[in-house]
């Protein structure tokens, strides 16, 4: 049977082709939780700064170190102003903001 | 000498000293204790601090109430006594006792069907409140934080696809068990409770229930809790409190939801926050799940989860080392706020060094 011979022939191949449909298999399963994955680093980093220098009153340094993580992340930016805190990493950005005085800080949409 | 001592017999038999003690503005503060005991304690809690790796053992702040006196407070790292703390799932026992005052207004019944004042629930119309406070709603949640980021339903839920409507993420979620049938902690639980609560006290006065039912009744004044894009609370993390103003919460459970010669949270509303959930099968958590709140209780054939402290301890407890336990035998509530990153803080081992630090001094 041709299908055998190719098996016989090609093992490695096949191995490689029935470990590649597993793995799209995989991600068309995960496809919803993938496609939010990289947003993880940059939103809980914006948050978790906001809440910790806007609702904790933390100091900056503190703050950095508080909300560091195995991921880097590419860009940072803190408005002291608008108390309002824009994170990008895993090429998504993400931002929080100080809303009040009993509502404390929240992801934007 | 003579003088001194009078002083002292005349106060131990003046009716105030018998007299209980109740915060007012402050705390008043009760005798300050030393030694070897406390030593030890402060050993365990406060270890040399590392923010660089953040390794170990990392007390943010430790108090301690005794008969309604602050009787020991330290603070570390960037935290004081005017920090309001991040609590993380403390906030779920918050919830509870928010969920409380309404019940003691007649609002809602423990068996009433959640579906009834959030109606994204009616895909699961057998989920009562009383479910959702046991963390039995049996939907099919993962509560890892760090471990498994892509399949935890909690990341999912704070910071990605469930963050504008926390409770209508949680909603989605299938069921993996009949309701009130299994423990599973979920905090997406806990967040339908708070979506719940803006029914049942009606969407005008929900914005500011939690400070009006709550905490302006004990005197917390800094009192912050964070809502997700709907407005509602985050009823799973997102509470901050200074360590005294959670403390005020830990006196008023110590002594049965009373606040002075108000009962704030009904009696039995209290009682069914520290009954263990019958369906908790052992060594499922850290301690036994009761409502919305943590019991030293042995269950389930299983010892009490910390041997070293009263059996009546119950607590409310919250990520990286976020604890307040109370111990109405011993008339102690302890709050210990942390940032520990590794696990290797130990809930018995504080009970234990504060057992040996402050309970025994109490007068019969």
């Amino acid at each position: 049977m041709n299908r055998r011979r190719f098996v016989r022939r090609r093992p490695f191949s096949t191995l490689g082709l029935l470990l590649l449909i597993a793995v799209l298999g995989w991600i068309w399963q995960e496809r919803v939780a993938l496609w939010a994955f990289p947003d993880i680093i940059s939103a809980y980093t914006a948050k978790e700064y906001c809440s910790c220098r806007y609702v904790m009153n933390n100091d900056t340094q503190y703050c950095q170190g508080y909300v560091k993580q195995w991921l880097p992340f590419s860009a940072f930016v803190d408005d002291p102003a608008g108390k309002r805190v824009m994170v990008s990493g895993m090429g998504r950005s993400n931002s929080a903001q100080w809303i009040g005085e009993h509502q404390g800080c929240r992801l934007n949409p | 000498m003579f003088k001194g001592l009078s002083l002292l017999f005349i106060l131990l038999l003046s009716p105030t000293a018998h007299a209980e003690n109740w915060p007012a503005e402050q705390w008043s503060t009760g005798p300050t204790l030393t030694g070897p005991a406390l030593e030890a304690l402060e050993a365990y809690a406060f270890p040399t601090r590392d923010d660089s790796t953040r390794k170990g053992i990392r007390t943010d702040a430790l108090l301690v109430i005794r008969d309604g006196q602050l009787i020991y407070e330290r603070y570390a790292g960037p935290t004081t006594a005017d920090t309001p703390h991040l609590t993380w799932s403390i906030s779920k026992s918050l919830m509870a006792a928010v969920l409380g005052v309404a019940y003691g207004e007649g609002l809602f019944k423990l068996e009433d069907p959640a579906s009834k004042f959030y109606p994204a629930l009616q895909k699961h119309p057998a989920i009562t409140l009383a479910d959702l406070l046991h963390w039995a709603s049996g939907l099919d949640w993962q509560e890892d934080y760090e471990y498994a980021p892509l399949k935890s339903s909690v990341v999912a839920m704070l910071y990605t696809r469930g963050h504008h409507d926390m409770a209508a993420f949680t909603a989605d979620h299938a069921e993996y068990a009949k309701p009130g049938e299994a423990f599973r902690y979920s905090s997406g639980d806990s967040n339908l409770l708070a979506a719940a609560l803006k029914n049942i006290v009606g969407p005008a006065r929900y914005p500011d229930y939690p400070w009006n039912a709550l905490f302006e009744p004990l005197g917390i004044r800094h009192a912050v809790w964070e809502t997700d894009a709907t407005g509602t609370f985050v009823a799973s993390s997102y509470a901050y409190l200074t360590a005294r103003d959670l403390a005020r919460v830990g006196l008023l459970m110590a002594r049965d939801g009373r606040w002075g010669e108000w009962q704030l949270l009904p009696k039995d509303w209290v009682a069914f926050n520290r009954q263990p959930f019958d369906r908790y099968k052992a060594h499922q958590d850290e301690a036994v799940p009761g409502g919305q709140w943590w019991l030293n209780r042995a269950a389930d054939g299983a010892a009490r989860p910390w041997p070293d402290a009263p059996a009546d301890t119950f607590a409310a407890l919250g990520h990286w080392g976020q604890a307040m336990y109370v111990i109405p035998s011993e008339r102690l509530v302890i709050v210990r706020y942390g940032d520990d990153r590794d696990g290797s803080y130990r809930h018995n081992e504080l009970l234990k060094l504060a057992h040996q630090a402050f309970a025994g001094a109490v007068q019969p």
